[in-house]
């Protein structure tokens, strides 16, 4: 064995055997099962799902799916051309313009509930602590109880509480099918969602809030400023970092959100939105296939718009 | 004016009381009550609702017009939903999926986290960023290629794919891990590093600092951690409608979502049904609510 060999043999043992390689060779052990579970289980399912919205995948070959044949665009062109997809006029929006709609508008009706509630809670009054918890409850409740509670208060008989309510105080004269009614199922499910989601966006104004420099509003104080021009020079502009957060968080998940309009409405009466429709190819009409074609044009629109997002918003926000 | 006139001693303090409302009450204070009370009753509401319509009896439940307030505290559809759906059979499943969710996630997320926030080594910020990359996917993506796997995966070693709770806890294991390891990392990092130190020159290796110092001063948040992966475990509807074939295997959302497509129609059931499984969630979030809420902001349920 030459000198240099054993040189290097005694340097590598010593960078096997340092503290700096411990560690790390500690901390790779330490992360392992994690990193194991989450990539096994979300990121290479994700790339198989690529693979397989360019197969014919059904019931049939789902347990030989690595021989599915493979049909191009096919599945694509099958989701773009499905009338349940695409636009087709006012009448009948299809589940992309949907999903577009619901997630924006749900969004910023969220924003917007939730900047509210983090104003009132952010102002001194007794049992604010009771009155912050019981804000979050929509937020913390099982889904499935909260979608059936609202689907019976909106029940469409003479007996549901809210046509109940509204007849007595002679608001409507006949029961509505509320969810049931193309426009305003979609209006609704856009009202729950921002009822139920509310809290997150709440949580997150309020700890900002609580972070503003007091002496700001102090000096405005001085400077004869009412309460709405405190609220618009100083506290918008503080919170616009937290607001931009809370909106792309938000977006994202809605965007993706499956239970709410499945437990509301089943993707009925104009309320179909793209994860609704990816369930019902694949689990429906068992078109796996198709299925992952939808998910993935979800997930396109997706990543385009947080492109366009990420290269204006916060540009714009930078300068 | 009182002492005129002592046969309404109280007209005097009435006054002062609307004059004290009068004083103390301006268009601010005015705006924030209603917003308050509007806020409360909306939030408050449907679950009264829910609690309610699950004492009401079927008479009361499919009269022609609402009850609002049910004459008794009647356990009809309790027992109906015990007895006739067995739905103690699908809280024990819940619960079976639920709790080691919650124990393997804590154990899982401490050991990564300790990892992120304590040690240096390559490839940390990739794998952290990948890791997160997560809250892009959506569930429905992933569910279609974990299908195929598991039932690809079942056929080759003979196991039943649908029907099997150890492959839904593998699926909730990855969707908490990340935000779990996220909120522990983030705790450690507050823990003085000093503390440690003087527990490895005093000779104790990595691996026991951990046990003997870290954890024990970490325990807020690993129980905030461990309620956080209970309650998505608890609540999850998509995986387990997809992945759950029979009756009996049926954890709670499932369980209530059938009865709910009941051909006759069972309000009360599914209200009484609704109110066993929200109760939990809500007291263990009221009694933990100040451990809980960091949770809730740093990963969100991802809801």
């Amino acid at each position: 064995m030459t000198a240099s060999a054993k040189g290097s043999q005694l340097s590598f043992s010593r960078r096997w055997n340092s503290l700096e390689a411990r560690e790390a060779r500690l901390a790779w052990m330490l992360i392992l099962p994690t990193a194991v579970i989450v990539f096994g289980l979300i990121l290479f399912p994700a790339i198989f799902s690529v693979w397989i919205s360019f197969r014919d995948v059904g019931l049939k070959n789902l347990n030989d799916v690595f021989q599915a044949p493979f049909v191009g665009l096919g599945n694509y062109r099958a989701v773009v051309n499905d009338f349940a997809f695409k636009w087709q006029g006012r009448q009948s929006w299809g589940a992309a313009v949907n999903s577009i709609v619901y997630s924006f508008s749900s969004t910023i009706l969220t924003m917007v509930v939730g900047l509210i509630a983090s104003l009132l809670l952010n102002r001194p009054f007794r049992a604010r602590g009771l009155a912050r918890a019981i804000f979050l409850f929509p937020y913390v409740a099982p889904i499935v109880s909260i979608a059936f509670v609202w689907r019976w208060i909106l029940d469409p008989r003479p007996s549901g509480v809210l046509n109940d309510i509204l007849m007595k105080l002679s608001l409507i004269e006949l029961p509505k099918a509320y969810l049931a009614t193309r426009g305003l199922a979609l209006v609704l499910v856009i009202i729950f969602t921002a009822w139920r989601y509310f809290p997150f966006a709440m949580l997150m104004i309020l700890a900002r809030l609580q972070a503003i420099d007091k002496t700001m509003y102090e000096a405005a104080d001085v400077d004869g400023a009412n309460t709405w021009h405190k609220f618009l020079y100083i506290t918008i502009p503080e919170l616009r970092y937290v607001l931009g957060s809370i909106f792309l968080l938000r977006l994202i998940w809605t965007f993706n959100k499956f239970d709410d309009i499945y437990l509301l409405t089943g993707g009925g009466f104009g309320t179909n939105v793209l994860p609704v429709l990816t369930y019902q190819f694949s689990f429906g009409s068992f078109n796996f296939g198709k299925g992952a074609a939808n998910a993935m044009i979800l997930l396109i629109i997706l990543v385009a718009f947080l492109l366009i997002y990420v290269s204006t918003v916060m540009r714009s926000v930078e300068d | 004016m009182t002492a005129n006139n002592p046969t309404h001693p109280s007209r005097d303090e009435r006054l002062s009381l609307i004059d004290h409302l009068a004083q103390w009450i301006n268009w601010p204070r005015f705006i924030f009550a209603v917003t308050l009370a509007f806020f409360l009753t909306s939030i408050l509401f449907p679950f009264y609702w829910m609690v309610s319509s699950s004492f009401k009896t079927y008479a009361e439940i499919g009269g022609r017009e609402p009850v609002y307030i049910p004459g008794a505290l009647r356990p009809e559809a309790y027992l109906e939903l015990f007895d006739f759906w067995n739905f103690g059979a699908n809280i024990v499943n819940s619960l079976k999926i639920a709790i080691p969710t919650a124990i393997i996630a804590v154990i899982l997320s401490t050991l990564g986290a300790y990892a992120v926030a304590r040690l240096n080594f390559k490839g940390k910020s990739v794998m952290l960023n990948g890791i997160l990359i997560v809250y892009l996917f959506p569930g429905i993506l992933l569910i279609i290629p974990l299908f195929a796997m598991v039932s690809r995966i079942g056929a080759s070693i003979g196991f039943e794919v649908q029907d099997n709770l150890s492959v839904l806890i593998l699926t909730y294991l990855a969707q908490t891990l990340p935000v779990a390891l996220y909120m522990l990392a983030n705790y450690f990092r507050t823990i003085p590093a000093e503390i440690e130190q003087a527990g490895l020159i005093d000779g104790c290796s990595r691996l026991s600092v951990i046990w003997r110092i870290t954890l024990p001063l970490a325990i807020p948040a690993l129980i905030s951690v461990g309620i956080y992966t209970f309650m998505i475990a608890w609540n999850e509807f998509l995986y387990a409608l997809v992945f759950l074939n029979s009756r009996d295997l049926f954890t709670m959302p499932i369980k209530i979502n059938t009865i709910f497509n009941d051909p006759s129609p069972r309000p009360h059931v599914v209200m009484a049904a609704s109110t066993i499984m929200t109760l939990p969630v809500v007291t263990l979030f009221l009694a933990l609510e100040r451990f809980l809420e960091e949770g809730l902001t740093a990963g969100g349920v991802k809801g």
